[in-house]
């Protein structure tokens, strides 16, 4: 079965109509990632996954956004936001720790869903860092303030912290952008290590990043999916002139 | 170790992959003709397919990486250096290729003294061994080792440069092995274009390692 897929997905912001019919399947243990110009649709469709449409006044969402099958938007299919958000974690830009430690960022997830055993969250702390290949450079300030974290450093917390609730599904919405070229090789290393145990999408206006991290590209225009292929494909030889063009720096 | 390093692993182990395939032709053939073994020499005939077929997958395997990694610096070179090492190997495959066929097409055992006026052996041995070595160097970046390349091919180019005195002296002495010996300079001209292709192999790896280009350099110049 896909891990996560849409069947002819329309998302209309009020009048403006974002998404035309999208139609996508993501396998399991993945990454795919999405690019296209500003006001593509990429960002938008991303954050269907998580539901972070919902609270946008006058959106509308017509189609089907299955996870393991079931869609999440479909009340009788019985998923409840909160329980979809432990199965996809999210992460942002910029990064965004909260005002605490590093210890109760990462644990913050398991906090608010009642999870308190010491030991287990400690186990767990510890175990999401060193996925984010974050526990090295943390292990002796975990009481700190995550302020006092780099900015590569912070967004690397942010990862740990999305780790820590155990989703399937981890969403990247642009994750380098805000970093130096070091921090963002080893965000882009971490990405290729997490997919042997996440399904990972990434929005990315960095088309280098793309081809360096994901297994398969998506190319939106204008709320369309104009192709969507393996990369190698995508970056070598691709189908539409338009996708041509855009990975070329030719237009967009 | 990074995305891009897991590539050139494997993009390395690919081109070794080639280095010995080709090399195992050349030997094959060596002996085919050397035995005068027609069911060895079939063999490598069938074998070029694979040569071709790794060829091009190794082909697109740099095509990939450019377009997804976008290489720099060494790791820029040593994609441009296997892409050029690819297409010198596959050349060398097909004079292996090449000279088995000879050894197929031909009826009569091949004259023992033929084969020692015009000193094959000792040829094919020198292109075998040059393969070897820049398989090593390319293996281990070892340039010096890489080097000494060029001076092993004087000798091939040595008795290139005899065969025609040599073969018409023989052709004369016997007329009736006059095809025989015909096969027999083809594939000295066949060998010595081998080792210029194991030449143009180690220029690409002493760029690929030191950054220099050694095209159109003389023979001194190079093992500088």
């Amino acid at each position: 079965m896909q891990k996560l897929e849409t069947k002819n997905l329309h998302l209309h912001y009020g009048d403006f109509h974002a998404l035309k019919g999208i139609n996508m399947t993501f396998e399991p243990n993945t990454v795919t990632a999405l690019i296209g110009p500003s006001g593509c649709g990429k960002s938008t469709y991303l954050r269907l996954f998580n539901r972070m449409n919902d609270l946008i006044p006058n959106v509308k969402i017509k189609g089907e956004v299955l996870l393991d099958g079931k869609d999440i938007y479909k009340k009788s299919a019985g998923m409840r936001i909160d329980e979809l958000r432990k199965k996809v974690g999210m992460v942002f830009q910029k990064p965004n720790p909260f005002p605490k430690s590093i210890f109760e960022n990462v644990a913050y997830g398991l906090r608010v869903n009642g999870i308190d055993h010491s030991g287990f969250v400690e186990e767990r702390v510890e175990t999401s860092l060193k996925q984010a290949a974050l526990w090295d450079e943390v292990k002796d300030k975990l009481k700190k303030s995550a302020f006092e974290l780099s900015g590569g450093q912070q967004q690397r917390l942010c990862i740990a912290r999305a780790l820590a609730i155990e989703p399937s599904i981890i969403l990247m919405d642009e994750p380098a952008s805000a970093l130096d070229p070091i921090s963002t090789a080893k965000i882009e290393d971490l990405i290729y290590e997490l997919k042997t145990k996440y399904t990972i999408i990434i929005v990315t206006h960095n088309m280098q990043q793309a081809g360096r991290v994901s297994d398969k590209t998506a190319f939106f225009y204008l709320g369309e999916l104009v192709e969507f292929d393996t990369t190698p494909v995508i970056f070598t030889n691709p189908t539409h002139s338009q996708t041509q063009d855009y990975i070329t720096g030719r237009f967009g | 170790m990074t995305h891009l390093d897991t590539e050139l692993k494997r993009l390395k182990d690919e081109i070794l992959e080639m280095f010995n395939l080709v090399s195992s032709q050349l030997e094959k053939g060596k002996e085919a003709l050397f035995n005068f073994d027609k069911s060895l020499a079939r063999e490598v005939n069938f074998n070029e397919k694979r040569v071709n077929a790794l060829e091009l997958k190794i082909d697109k395997d740099c095509e990939n990486i450019f377009a997804l990694f976008n290489p720099v610096a060494i790791d820029l070179r040593f994609v441009l250096a296997v892409l050029k090492i690819n297409s010198n190997l596959e050349r060398i495959g097909d004079i292996a290729d090449g000279i088995a066929r000879y050894v197929a097409e031909t009826e009569t055992i091949f004259d023992a003294k033929l084969l020692q006026v015009t000193e094959l052996e000792k040829m094919y041995s020198m292109a075998i061994e040059m393969m070897k070595d820049a398989q090593v160097a390319f293996d281990h970046e070892n340039t010096k080792l890489a080097r000494g390349v060029f001076k092993k091919d004087d000798i091939l180019d040595d008795i290139n440069g005899k065969a025609n005195s040599v073969l018409a002296e023989f052709i004369q002495q016997h007329p009736d092995k006059t095809m025989q010996a015909l096969h027999i300079v083809s594939t000295i001209r066949k060998l010595e274009r081998t080792g210029d292709q194991a030449k143009n192999i180690v220029e690409e790896i002493i760029f690929y390692i030191e950054a220099k280009v050694l095209k159109h350099l003389s023979t001194a110049a190079k093992q500088e």
